[in-house]
């Protein structure tokens, strides 16, 4: 290895804080050796800064007043009495913003606050933006701000917001996108297979739960024009740009420092404290901080979508998958985030790791009034196995066949193709690892 | 009201608020920022200090009770240059992942090890139990505790010679 490529080596390997070459200088490869992280020092002496452990001497404290109901118009928002809380500073609503617009990681549809004669449409909509001296105050001021809806139907499940006689939660109606899959001749396929079985799947919503809530600081460089914002975020470019267009500023306005990131598991793909801390420090000129309790990150930011999915499959006399057809129907809440494509690539999944020629699928992402659903490890493909495996085991049964054989049958191999039309050109180890676990499980053949 | 309370070896006085509690007062007053916020209702452990010489959540103890207490936190354990043999057990089992639950996760670690010096694995399993990884990287730092366990063993026997 050439000095300068060593240099790179080591450079990238500090920088991307996964690995060091310390401790390891008697080798030039990596794999195979234990290596110490970078930032591991930091993190058992408690120096490493987290977004919440940033502090500056005059710092202002955000709160952020939330929907008081998960479907209904704003008729009045009243915030004298909250702005007479001493050591309130500035409580912001929507029409003092009228320029900002709307965000979000793939469809613009999320308010940065909702305005009179707008919909609140899950509990986490934001109202105002309080700042105070203090916690305590920012906190009390939130409180006391007057609220008056008129209610709508509350629509909790994606099936009724399907439905014609559903009130649309946004202008163009509640199902965000439609994705198709279309391989083969299916329906031959299940009139020629020995047996078919549908069966319906449901899921629950999960949070992501990283350790550390969303959190930032924002401080606001007048002379320079540049807004710095610590905060975490998954995708910093991403959420540069929608910061900037939400606040009709260009991107070299908008400055994202990366402190230690506590956990995010998906859930800090979106924009949570960044757009309402800009706000609050360009209006106040001082440095503000906003922490979300672990109660409001939990209802204000995604969540793993919960996802119906309705699997017919087919299969032949000798237990090979004839036919499949999937639909994949996934709750995206109140706003689109990863929605759109998390249903697709779970749909593309639906047949997990099995050769399967002739699929049909569809997948929608639909708007209800529940939290948000965005990413979480694994983006709409943990949902689906739990499906495909459950018609693998149900399909082994009604074959008489040991529900391991089965999968041995049709697993994946090098060259089969994916729903996506793709094909495994290499390092296609499944039938190795089935056949692995059942010698390291001492498997009987599933019978008991 | 003003509390006098010793925090990693040194003695502090200050005014607090009724209302305040001692996680706010440890991260603010004092920028002992190593004690973490996850939860503010005292289900996952990170923010662990040890308040005499038991494990305690410091979101749910109200400063005033602190008045008169002997508090470690993991800025007290050891630093950089001169790790505790926790901190460096955590360091080279590869312990170390997000790193939030780290500061908790160590304390009660420590707890564990003062009272009982060779525990059992299971033992360590129900002396971490009231600490939360997300990144569920329990194993490595259940074999961090179990190294730690062995180096203190060593130095300790060092030290007697």
């Amino acid at each position: 290895m050439t000095d300068q490529n060593k240099r790179i080596k080591d450079y990238f390997c500090k920088h991307t804080t996964r690995c060091t070459i310390e401790g390891v200088k008697k080798s030039k490869r990596f794999v195979g050796h234990d290596v110490l992280k970078a930032d591991a020092w930091d993190k058992v002496t408690g120096e490493a800064v987290y977004p919440d452990d940033i502090f500056f001497d005059d710092l202002l404290y955000v709160k952020i007043k939330r929907a008081v109901h998960p479907h209904a118009i704003l008729k009045d928002i009243d915030i004298s009495q909250a702005k007479k809380v001493e050591g309130v500073v500035d409580i912001v609503i929507a029409e003092d913003i009228p320029d900002v617009r709307q965000f979000g990681l793939i469809i613009r549809d999320q308010p940065v606050l909702i305005a009179p004669g707008e919909k609140m449409r899950y509990m986490g909509d934001p109202l105002a933006i309080v700042v105070a001296e203090t916690k305590e105050a920012a906190k009390k001021a939130r409180d006391l701000i007057k609220v008056k809806v008129e209610e709508l139907e509350v629509i909790t499940d994606p099936f009724r917001a399907m439905e014609d006689d559903a009130p649309d939660i946004h202008p163009d109606g509640n199902i965000v996108i439609t994705h198709h899959l279309n391989r083969g001749d299916v329906d031959e396929a299940f009139k020629n297979s020995a047996i078919v079985e549908e069966n319906r799947y449901q899921t629950q919503f999960i949070d992501q739960l990283p350790m550390q809530n969303e959190a930032g600081v924002a401080l606001y460089d007048e002379r320079r024009g540049v807004i710095n914002i610590w905060a975490a975020t998954q995708w910093l470019h991403d959420t540069q740009a929608d910061v900037a267009q939400s606040l009709r500023l260009s991107k070299d306005q908008i400055r994202i420092i990366q402190p230690t990131i506590g956990g995010a598991f998906g859930k800090k793909e979106d924009v949570s404290v960044h757009i309402h801390l800009a706000i609050a420090a360009m209006r106040t000129g001082r440095p503000v901080k906003l922490c979300f309790t672990r109660e409001e990150s939990m209802i204000t930011q995604s969540k793993r979508h919960p996802i119906t999915i309705i699997n017919k499959t087919g299969v032949d006399r000798d237990g090979y998958l004839t036919a499949w057809e999937t639909k994949f129907i996934g709750d995206t809440g109140a706003y689109a985030s990863s929605g759109p494509a998390v249903v697709h690539k779970g749909m593309y999944h639906a047949t997990g790791p099995y050769n399967c020629p002739n699929l049909r699928g569809v997948s929608h992402a639909v708007y209800t009034n529940n939290t948000y659903a965005g990413a979480m490890r694994g983006f709409g493909t943990a949902q689906g196995a739990f499906a495909y495996e459950q018609q693998m085991d149900i399909l082994a049964e009604k074959l008489s066949i040991d529900p391991a054989e089965f999968r041995l049958k049709n697993i994946y191999q090098k060259d089969s193709i994916t729903p996506n039309g793709q094909q495994l050109t290499h390092s296609v180890n499944a039938e190795e690892t089935i056949k692995r676990v059942m010698e390291l499980s001492d498997w009987k053949g599933g019978r008991k | 009201m003003q509390i006098t309370f010793t925090v990693n070896g040194e003695e502090r006085e200050l005014e607090v608020t009724p209302y305040t509690r001692l996680l706010d007062l440890l991260r603010e007053d004092l920028g002992l920022t190593g004690v973490k916020e996850g939860c503010g209702k005292g289900e996952c452990g990170a923010c662990t200090v040890i308040m005499n010489g038991e494990l305690t959540a410091s979101c749910l103890v109200p400063a005033p009770q602190a008045d008169q207490a002997e508090i470690l936190t993991v800025e007290g354990l050891g630093t950089r240059d001169d790790l505790h043999p926790i901190q460096e057990s955590f360091v080279e089992a590869g312990a170390v992942q997000c790193g939030y639950c780290i500061p908790g996760m160590i304390l009660a670690g420590k707890r564990l090890l003062d009272e009982n010096p060779q525990p059992t694995e299971k033992e360590v399993r129900y002396g971490l139990s009231g600490n939360i990884c997300r990144c569920t990287g329990y194993a490595k730092i259940i074999d961090a505790v179990m190294m730690a366990a062995d180096k203190l063993a060593v130095e300790g026997s060092d030290s007697n010679d």
